[in-house]
């Protein structure tokens, strides 16, 4: 029995420490980002792994993207055009009010209502290779882990959410807002699981996993509720003013 | 954010900006290998050394220096504090606060130091590949490398009009600003989703005007890449004397020095 509540009190402890660092290291630059994982973090078989994950994703994604723009020629403008609006969106702060800090919403939600979850792979993919190469967020050899954490989970969260409560009859505004939500947090609990995996060395993935969950809930709790916000509000503020334009975008997505 | 986002250093002529970008990309990707894959942190430290020597040869402002490492900076921070309190077993030092114990262990902070290295090093070879090469050459080395040509042409059109929309954005926050748009904050969320909405809205109508003028200069559904010649003798021998640099770099470094 001692044994159990000593092991539990070394957990709730970690946790603390970790919670506690993390929380006041990531508020000391102007802006988080915690959802890159950095580049050099991770060993190189598991940036190896993580490339071979995301690679049939992004193969998959191109093959629809040539599909589509052989019947339609605008396809691959508009999709690029998409690209840069939800990079631009991904990188705008927005302010977390436990973390005192900036954060930036995701935006692959709101990008897989738009055009698709499987676009949205290689739209994040490039929007991550861009990331990495000019702002130092995430990394190279960390791309393939982003891709899967931010591109494909993101991504297929978001549109399987919004698809399946649509479905059932509900509000698209809920829809759209339990989207962004669920995609930011299904995000972040992969980029733990990619970081506990490549990490825990000779301590156990579970514990590992729950300190890097528990590191990351002040900062992602907030900002997936800021995310909900954002995806239902953009979206409702393009229904109210240009409809026909989400007409032309739902051609590969949900909107 | 924005400040950072431009390649307008890649543009400037020196030593580094003439050489091959498919020598370059090379060149970086045989660094990044020998940085993640090092167990010492004397090359992923010799790694940002030098980078951080050429960067300052270069004359980059020490600003934007330290905004594209900051990030990484503050990651690496919290890399070593977890690691060295959460991992290892040898103790090394200890201290109460709040009611709380705790312990620094030797092998944490090792590991930590180690994780630390690999990312410094590993951003600053990013870094150092970003302000002396153009995004379009860096497209047009990949495609000689056969990456997708369809991934090329819609990174092409990302990188391409995330400059004039980032103008717009520019442009649409100031006058929310101006019209106390961020005062509070259930006002500042209206106004944020808002500025997202007319991002969405101007990228919507930015791709019919950008397709209608890609039509009228002969646009059939796929982009032109001006075929890059042969790597130039020079190109080719920078190129095998920097891989057999770091080759040696690693050994030494890596299996040379004892300790």
């Amino acid at each position: 029995m001692n044994g159990i509540w000593t092991k539990r009190r070394n957990v709730i402890r970690r946790a603390a420490t970790v919670a506690a660092t993390a929380g006041t290291l990531i508020a000391l630059p102007a802006q988080a980002f915690a959802m890159h994982i950095s580049e050099g973090i991770l060993p190189a078989p598991w940036a190896l792994f993580w490339y071979a994950v995301a690679l049939p994703f992004v193969a998959w994604g191109l093959r629809d993207l040539r599909r589509r723009s052989e019947d339609l020629l605008w396809f691959k403008p508009l999709v690029g055009l998409v690209g840069a609006a939800v990079f631009l969106i991904s990188c705008m702060p927005i302010p977390v009010p436990t973390a005192g800090t900036c954060s930036h919403p995701a935006g692959t939600g709101l990008a897989a209502i738009l055009i698709g979850p499987g676009l949205t792979v290689v739209v994040a993919s490039i929007a991550l290779t861009l990331q990495a190469l000019f702002l130092a967020h995430g990394g190279l050899t960390t791309l393939g882990a982003n891709i899967v954490s931010m591109g494909v989970v993101g991504a297929y969260v978001g549109y399987g959410t919004y698809r399946i409560i649509r479905r059932l009859g509900l509000p698209w505004v809920m829809a759209a807002f339990l989207a962004g939500l669920l995609s930011d947090w299904a995000t972040y609990a992969m980029t733990s699981v990619e970081l506990a995996a490549a990490l825990h060395g000779g301590e156990s993935f579970s514990a590992m996993l729950t300190l890097i969950l528990l590191a990351f809930v002040p900062t992602q709790v907030p900002l997936g509720i800021l995310e909900g916000f954002l995806c239902a509000g953009a979206l409702k503020f393009v229904r109210s003013r240009k409809p026909e334009l989400l007409r032309m975008a739902a051609a590969g997505g949900a909107a | 954010m924005f400040d950072l986002f431009s390649d307008i250093f890649t543009y400037r002529d020196n030593a580094l900006t003439r050489i091959d970008p498919r020598a370059k990309l090379l060149i970086a990707l045989a660094a990044l290998i020998a940085v993640v894959t090092a167990e010492r942190i004397v090359l992923p430290l010799a790694v940002l050394a030098f980078c951080l020597g050429a960067v300052a040869i270069l004359r980059i402002p020490a600003k934007l220096v330290a905004c594209r490492l900051a990030a990484p900076l503050s990651i690496v921070a919290v890399l070593v504090v977890i690691q060295t309190f959460v991992t290892g077993k040898t103790p090394l030092f200890a201290f109460t606060f709040a009611g709380w114990q705790f312990t620094a262990k030797a092998e944490g902070l090792r590991q930590g130091t180690l994780l630390g290295a690999h990312v410094l090093g590993a951003v600053s070879v990013v870094f150092l590949l970003s302000i002396v090469t153009p995004a379009h050459r860096i497209f047009q080395a990949l495609r000689w490398f056969r990456i997708s040509r369809n991934w090329l042409e819609i990174a092409i059109l990302m990188y391409r009009y995330i400059f004039v929309l980032m103008d717009r954005v520019a442009d649409l926050a100031a006058a929310q600003r101006l019209r106390l748009g961020y005062t509070a904050r259930g006002r500042a969320l209206r106004s944020f989703t808002t500025l997202a909405g007319a991002t969405i809205i101007h990228s919507l109508e930015q791709a019919q005007r950008t397709h209608d003028a890609m039509r009228l200069r002969g646009y059939r559904g796929t982009m032109p890449f001006g075929p890059l010649p042969p790597l130039g003798r020079r190109d080719r021998l920078i190129l095998v004397s920097c891989l057999i640099g770091i080759a040696v770099a690693y050994g030494l470094l890596e299996w040379g020095v004892s300790g």
